[in-house]
Order: structure tokens, then C-alpha cells, then sequence
């Protein structure tokens, strides 16, 4: 079963179309890595999984039923630009939220959270007097509380210290566990490698990667070779393997055309310069990423 | 609708749990009634020091009828009767010759005395002030003090002057003062409600006196608690949303309530706050009025109408105040936003007073049928002892109640739009469209 299904779902803002005939289908009990550039569409398409925008056409179903209006007591939300009520204590903060989501306070699973999070010492304390990082996980835990079904975060890790960072990354693993479904917007690629059993990229409002990690990889994975030699202009137009060249410091980065084997590469290198390191890799999602958004920000500026 | 309760629940014990909130709702009546109580406090204060006022009397008909009046009323109301103590200044009138030779450099004289304080204030009669007809200019009377539009000496004087110059005119047509010794005994006339017959018992009631107190003060301070309980609520909506979309709490709200369940928690929570203070204030009323003896005074026809008016305005001013703050970025579109957005609220305060003196104009009428003021100017001109046609209240409840209906509905469909809206204010145009088609 899948906890999302997205239909040709389009969304403008006056003449700005924001997320373009989108389909994305989200199973139960993944954990979802939604990743792109900024203002690429992200948090409309998560607005509009919760509700919080309708799309202007398209349809959207979140646990198999389309619901237009009405929040949905199962979905947690954590924005990316968050805030809280500054007077108010931490648990009563929580207790509100809890009720909020499912119509009475859940004292169990808030101090449940707390105790998660060492913070039943701050239960009483007030949420401006909290440090940072500790009002990001009173944030967190406000999303979670009650147990949704689904739950879309939106950079949920940003500005947290590797400590509190290592708390929440394994929070959110054992709610998977759980068989809660997680939606993740990050920039940190990866992060959503690591975390996420599928991903899509959006980008200019319209999706360009959808499916696993590995299978991203595996398709958009011209193999790359990392190269020091001695200096001197290399002519690249005389190997044919070498599909694009990024020049580092001291070193090139080649991307291979789709085929190219390595070895002839290297034999063919080796002829014509003094090769000092020759290293073959699959590219990283952080590479596929970065390519797909210079491809596009190409494309855009000869349209 | 729990979502909505929930909301509520949060907005009410924000609201009324805080020492903000306790001590406004008892110092509000007091700042806000500060220049009455002012002025009862220094009503008291009065200055006692006697004043010494030089008399210059070109015509000799007044001076000594203006001398036996002063020591009259020092006799009679200088001092309290049972207490001793001095109430008023006494007034020490003093006869001048008139300087036949320089007048100007008598008058220059005399102000000098003025200024150094040895004289209170000069008078001058002008010799023909019997016959003001035969010669205007020499019938002035001038009175000359440091302050003497605002003298109570200068208030006080016109009065045995005029009648010394009345008997004096008299006397000249040949009629003497014991022939009529009340011929200008003043009556007063006093304010009385109309007579009516008691439906349940057939008789006849006899009017009610009307005074100052129910005329003015009534109404001024049911009117007073009414736009204390709206400022204490409604007003400040605007700012309370601005600061929860811009310190990023909106959103996380919208994540588990819809935008108009989000804001009518706020509307409702706002109701709440002030019912509570309305209660409040209705009862400490009660209290003070019969133990002071004066519970005659309190409005008790009105109070089921002041809570419905107030009920209705709150729902119409906080749904449009939440909206508007719902399109501000920052604490400068909010301020930009809440002159224009305060206007309709406080319009009606300028005008308390001419309505209140004609409670039954067209000005009074209409403006209490237009929804925004109908809170206020119906609820002063109910007050005011004039009364109003029944149907009136009905119909401004009625429109009032069909357009705060209209007011929830339109700022639920601006609010849903503003609240996640980012960058520049929206321009009216814009508001308007996104009120018409959400």
C-alpha cells in the first residue's frame, strides 16, 4: 500500500507554476527522501500532501483517500521555517499539539518523547528560555506526538550539533520501524542516501529522479574516473570514452560516456601522458545531483 | 469543530493567564475613566485663597449692591456650616475712585497689582451700564485677571450685577422692591421621563427624575466598558497573527488545522477573553452600585442587548483584524495596516456626544445601523433616557449578525491565502480578490 499518491498534481502561484504534472507514488512505512534546489517545488509538494495548499489540478491521495479540506489526524508536520509559542511551557506545548492532532491530550507519548529526548528536566521550562537545539527537538517531537501515520519533515536536521543530530537520525529510524511512513526534505545528499529508501529530485517544479538510491545510481551512473597526472594540457578531444571534464586544483574529474570501459581509457592516457592516479567510481547522488541541476540551469538559459 | 475547541482552549488560557491580563482588567476602568477621576479628585482641591478684586465704578449704581452681595456670600459660603473648615475663597471686593485725569495709567496701575498678586482681578463699569441702549460703548463692564476666561470670580459677578441693575431700572419706572420681592426669584426646570400607567396594576406612575447621571453618564460608561472589552480583545488580533506567521508558528499550526479552523480558534478565543472581562466588569457594577445605593442606575434593560452587540462586534472586528494580520510580513506592515483597520472602531468615538444630545437624528439612526458602529452608537443611544423605537435594536442586530457572518467568511478566505503569503503586503486589490474568489 502506498501512504501517498501523487497524479499529474500542478501547482502555480500566479504566472509561477511551481510543481508540473507531478506523479509520485510514497509506500507505506518508508522512509521518502524528497530532495532538489531551492525553490525547486519541494515545499509546495509538501503543502499539498498535507492539505495546506489544494493543487490546481491533479489528484492526491494520502492513504488511499483524497481529501481536500479537512487536516488529517495522522500526518505530522514539521516545517522548514519553524517556531513556537515563546511563553509557553514544553509540555504544555506538547500536550497542545497532541490535541490538536487527535482530540485529547496523550500525557504517555509526550513524556514518552521527553524521556527520548533527555528533556523531562526542561518539561516545565519555558520555550524562549530553550537553546536552539533544544527548541528544534521540542519541534520534532511536536510533529511526532500522537503517533502519526505519516510524517513530512522538512530539513529536519539543519543546525543541529552532531550529538542531537545522531538522537533525531535514530528517532526517526525506530518510528520507521514502527511502520510509520517519514517524508524527508534535505539538501544534504548524503544524508538521503544513507536514510532514504527511495528518493525523488524535483527540479523547476517537475520531477527529474524518482526510485531507490542504488537504482538512481545504477541509471544515471556513467562511471567517473578521478585523475592526477603531470602537468601539460591533456587533449580530451582525443579519447572518445571521456564524456565531460571537471578540473580540480591538481586533478581531473572525467565523466565516461555510457559504455566506456576504463582500462582502455587508462591504456590510452598512458601513451600520451605520465599518469600518477588513476581511480575508478560510481558517482555519488551529490554528483547526479549537482549534474542534473547544471544540466538543467543550462537548458533553461539556451531556452 | 475539536480542533477549533482545542484552539480556543490554548488562545483563552495564553490570554488569561498571565498577570497582563489581571492587571488590565483592573486598571483599564481607571486609565481609561483617568480624566474623570481626575477631575472628582481635583473637583475637591478647590484653591481657597481669598481673592481681592478692585472696583472702578464710573456709574455709582452697582458698586455697593456688588459689596453686600460679596459679604453675603462670604458669610454664607466661605466655610462649612458643620465642619469649620474654609470650602471657597472669600471675595473682598474693593471700592476705587475713578482717576477722572489718566484712566490708562489708573488700568496700568491696577494690572501692575494684578501681576505683583496683590490684586486677584480689577473691574471697570462703564458709566452708562443702566442704559446700555442709549450708549453702548460706555455700558461695557471689563473684567481684567491673569486668567479671565476660565475666572469663576468673573462667572460669579454677573449675577448680583444684573439684578442690582434690574431693581435699579425698576426703581427709575417707579415700582418699588417690596412691592414685588420676587420678581426675579429664579425657578429651575427639571427632567422628567414621560408618565405611564403600570400594565399589571392599572395605575398611573408618576414620572421619573431624569439627572445629568442617566442622561450622560450611563450611556458614556456602558459605552466605555463596550470598547474596553473590544480593545482588550478584538484590537489586538492583528498584531497577535503577524507575530505567529512571522515568528513561524503558523505553520506549524496549519499542519495538523485547517486555515479557518486556525483562525476561528483565534476569533472564539478572543470572544472568550473578553466575555470573561465582561462578566467581570458586570458584576463588580453590581456590586459598587448597591453598595453605594445607586443600583437605579444600572442600565438592566441593556445588559442582554450589550452582550449580544459585544458578542457579534467581536466576531466581525477580530475575523477582519486576524486577516489582516495574516497578510503582514512584518511589525511594519502591521503598522502601516492598523490605522485604516482601527478607523471603523473608532469613529463612533468622536461622535459620543452629539449623539448622546440627539439620540434620535438621523446621524444617531443611521450611523447605528451601519454593522461596524452598531455596537456602540445603538448601545449609547438605548443608554440615553430619550429611548429608541424597539424595532431598532432588532434591525441593527440583525445586520450586524449578517455581517459578521460575512466577515468570518471573507477574512477565512484572505486569511487562508495571507497566512502563508510571503514577500511585499498585498495591495487592497489583491485582498479583494482573494476575499471573492478564496
Amino acid at each position: 500500500m502506498n501512504a501517498v499518491d501523487i497524479t499529474q498534481a500542478t501547482k502555480a502561484f500566479g504566472k509561477t507554476v511551481a510543481v508540473r504534472d507531478l506523479d509520485l507514488e510514497i509506500p507505506a512505512g518508508s522512509i521518502f527522501g524528497l530532495i532538489g534546489p531551492n525553490g525547486s517545488g519541494k515545499t509546495t509538494t509538501m503543502r499539498m500532501i498535507l492539505n495546506i495548499l489544494y493543487p490546481d489540478s491533479g489528484v492526491i491521495r494520502v492513504f488511499e483517500t483524497e481529501r481536500t479540506g479537512p487536516r488529517l489526524a495522522d500526518v505530522g508536520y514539521l516545517p522548514e521555517e519553524r517556531g513556537l509559542y515563546r511563553k509557553m511551557k514544553v509540555r504544555d506545548l506538547l500536550m497542545f499539539f497532541s490535541e490538536l492532532r487527535t482530540g485529547k491530550p496523550n500525557p504517555l507519548d509526550v513524556d514518552g518523547w521527553l524521556e527520548t529526548f533527555a528533556m523531562t528536566g526542561h518539561s516545565k521550562a519555558t520555550i524562549e528560555s530553550l537553546s536552539k537545539g533544544m527548541s528544534q527537538k521540542v519541534q520534532f517531537i511536536a510533529s511526532v506526538v500522537s503517533r502519526p501515520r505519516l510524517v513530512v519533515m522538512d530539513e529536519p536536521f539543519s543546525g543541529l550539533d552532531p550529538v542531537n543530530f545522531e538522537i533525531m537520525r535514530t528517532a526517526i529510524l525506530d518510528l520507521r520501524r514502527e511502520g510509520t511512513t517519514i517524508i524527508l526534505s534535505t539538501h544534504d545528499m548524503a544524508l538521503a542516501e544513507s536514510l532514504c529508501e527511495r528518493l525523488c529530485m524535483i527540479h523547476l517544479g517537475v520531477k527529474v529522479l524518482d526510485g531507490t538510491p542504488e537504482a538512481i545510481r545504477t541509471a544515471h551512473g556513467s562511471e567517473m574516473v578521478l585523475l592526477e597526472c603531470a602537468e601539460g594540457t591533456v587533449p580530451w578531444e582525443a579519447f572518445p570514452e571521456v564524456k565531460d571534464v571537471h578540473e580540480r586544483a591538481s586533478s581531473y574529474e572525467l565523466t565516461l560516456n555510457s559504455g566506456a570501459d576504463p582500462q582502455q581509457l587508462l591504456a590510452a592516457l598512458i601513451q600520451r601522458v605520465r599518469v600518477h592516479r588513476f581511480e575508478v567510481s560510481r558517482p555519488s547522488l551529490h554528483d547526479i545531483f549537482v549534474r542534473i541541476v547544471r544540466r538543467e540551469g543550462k537548458e533553461a538559459a539556451h531556452a | 469543530m475539536r480542533r477549533i475547541r482545542t484552539l480556543i482552549k490554548r488562545e483563552y488560557i495564553a490570554a488569561v493567564k498571565t498577570k497582563g491580563f489581571v492587571i488590565g482588567l483592573l486598571l483599564a476602568p481607571v486609565i481609561f475613566g483617568g480624566s474623570g477621576i481626575a477631575m472628582a479628585i481635583f473637583a475637591g482641591h478647590v484653591d481657597t485663597t481669598d481673592k481681592k478684586i478692585a472696583i472702578i465704578d464710573h456709574s455709582g449704581a452697582v458698586v455697593q449692591a456688588l459689596l453686600d452681595a460679596a459679604e453675603q456670600r462670604n458669610a454664607e459660603q466661605v466655610y462649612d456650616k458643620e465642619t469649620g473648615d474654609k470650602i471657597s475663597p472669600a471675595y473682598v471686593l474693593l471700592r476705587i475712585e475713578p482717576d477722572p485725569h489718566d484712566p490708562e495709567l489708573q488700568r496700568l496701575a491696577l494690572s501692575d497689582q494684578v501681576r505683583d498678586g496683590t490684586l486677584h482681578a480689577f473691574i471697570e463699569i462703564g458709566p452708562s451700564v443702566l442704559h446700555p441702549d442709549r450708549d453702548s460703548a460706555g455700558a461695557r463692564v471689563s473684567y481684567h485677571s491673569k486668567n479671565p476666561a476660565a475666572d469663576e470670580t468673573r462667572r460669579w459677578i454677573a449675577n448680583p450685577l444684573n439684578e442690582q441693575l434690574r431693581w435699579e431700572r425698576l426703581q427709575e419706572a417707579g415700582i418699588e422692591q417690596t412691592e414685588v420681592p420676587d420678581l426675579f426669584d429664579w425657578v429651575s426646570v427639571d427632567g422628567l421621563s414621560l408618565v405611564s400607567r403600570d400594565e399589571a396594576s392599572g395605575e398611573v406612575q408618576e414620572a421619573k427624575r431624569k439627572d445629568e447621571i442617566e442622561a450622560f453618564i450611563v450611556p458614556l460608561i456602558t459605552a466605555g466598558f463596550m470598547i474596553l472589552l473590544m480593545m482588550m480583545s478584538a484590537a489586538p488580533m492583528l498584531g497577535a497573527v503577524m507575530e505567529e506567521k512571522t515568528q513561524r508558528v503558523a505553520e506549524l499550526v496549519l499542519g495538523l488545522a485547517t486555515p479557518f479552523e486556525f483562525m476561528m480558534g483565534k476569533v472564539i478565543g478572543a470572544l472568550a477573553v473578553s466575555l470573561t472581562g465582561g462578566i467581570f466588569y458586570l458584576v463588580a457594577a453590581v456590586l459598587m452600585l448597591s453598595t453605594l445605593g445607586a443600583f437605579g442606575y444600572f442600565p438592566l434593560h441593556v445588559i442582554p442587548w450589550f452582550f449580544a452587540f459585544l458578542i457579534l462586534g467581536i466576531v466581525f472586528f477580530s475575523a477582519m483584524y486576524a486577516a489582516l494580520g495574516s497578510v503582514c510580513n512584518d511589525a511594519k506592515d502591521a503598522q502601516q495596516l492598523t490605522f485604516p483597520a482601527m478607523l471603523p472602531f473608532l469613529l463612533p468615538m468622536f461622535l459620543l456626544v452629539p449623539i448622546l444630545r440627539a439620540p434620535l437624528a438621523p446621524l444617531a439612526t443611521v450611523m447605528s445601523l451601519i454593522p461596524p458602529f452598531t455596537p456602540l452608537v445603538m448601545l449609547l443611544r438605548m443608554t440615553s433616557p430619550e429611548g429608541i423605537p424597539a424595532w431598532q435594536p432588532w434591525a441593527g442586530l440583525a445586520l450586524l449578525a449578517i455581517s459578521s457572518i460575512l466577515s468570518v467568511w471573507l477574512s477565512g478566505r484572505i486569511f487562508r491565502m495571507g497566512i502563508l503569503s510571503v514577500g511585499k503586503l498585498p495591495k487592497f486589490r489583491q485582498l479583494v480578490k482573494w476575499a471573492v474568489r478564496g
